[in-house]
């Protein structure tokens, strides 16, 4: 692999993973925020918070990876 | 060679389910995913990391495809969301397991990952049979681990940060297997009937 190829792989992965994480980020704070006043005890309600936090937190595992690779 | 559309697709109640062909459209979409594999095999052994990169994202745009394919051309069945939900572990587990034996991410945590999947995978199959339906159970947060995974083949083939993603992905693996192991194992199974209604009402509420 040429050194040119390994940047532009490297510049695809960090556009495709800020841009997806930084919409997740807001696309899962909004469903996280839409879900404050449901009923807690319905197993489907806690299985959506549940799945929101951890795309939240997939979301800034991504911004933070790209950070590190860049700086 | 057809399997009933899955609930909540818009049909009125006490219609039969609608059948749909297994000669779909969609699920030729997900089937060819499985075409990228020996292309990312020869580029791994070859050390061509562009290809094997393009490859693999070509696997995870047809990943997304084939759910668009399905509402495009109507024909959502409860086969393809299992077929779809098995290629998904075939293809990113074969590519982990190639990136594994040519040395391009790290052992310990992909052989977690392996074994994770490969228990979530007999949680799914316990779920199928304490529901007494082909039923394939919906986790919104392994949905976005599935997400994840395809990331983690493209960060070991691009050399991008690939210690810290992996080690990441492996706690959230477990909270997550753990957390719908509970809920397949030991939560009651919501009948059909309620079932349906419930699932329209995440469509909207989403």
């Amino acid at each position: 692999m040429t050194l040119g190829a390994h940047s532009l792989i490297a510049w695809i992965v960090t556009v495709g993973t800020m841009s997806l994480s930084c919409a997740w980020l807001v696309y899962d704070t909004r469903n996280l925020l839409r879900l404050r006043g449901a009923d807690r005890r319905d197993p489907l309600v806690r299985d959506k918070l549940f799945g929101y936090v951890i795309g939240i937190i997939t979301a800034i595992v991504g911004i933070v990876g790209v950070l590190r690779y860049h700086f | 060679m057809s399997s009933p559309a899955p609930s909540g697709n818009g049909q009125p109640a006490g219609t039969p389910p609608r059948v749909v062909s297994r000669l779909n459209p969609a699920n030729a979409v997900t089937a060819s995913r499985f075409l990228t594999l020996p292309p990312f095999l020869w580029a791994v052994h070859h050390g061509q990391h562009d290809v094997a990169f393009f490859a693999i994202l070509i696997c995870g745009l047809l990943d997304k495809l084939d759910g668009l394919v399905a509402k495009i051309f109507d024909c959502r069945s409860v086969f393809g969301e299992l077929f779809d939900a098995i290629t998904d572990g075939v293809c990113y587990g074969f590519c982990l397991v190639t990136v594994l034996v040519y040395g391009w991410a790290p052992w310990i945590p992909v052989v977690i990952a392996l074994g994770l999947g490969g228990l979530n995978s007999l949680l799914r199959g316990a779920y199928v049979k304490r529901a007494g339906r082909p039923v394939n159970y919906k986790s919104y947060a392994m949905e976005r681990l599935v997400a994840f995974v395809a990331y983690l083949v493209g960060f070991a083939v691009a050399g991008y940060e690939v210690t810290y993603f992996y080690w990441t992905f492996v706690p959230l693996m477990i909270v997550v297997v753990a957390h719908d192991g509970r809920r397949m194992l030991v939560d009651p199974v919501p009948p059909p009937a309620v079932q349906a209604p419930a699932a329209a009402a995440t469509v909207g509420a989403v």
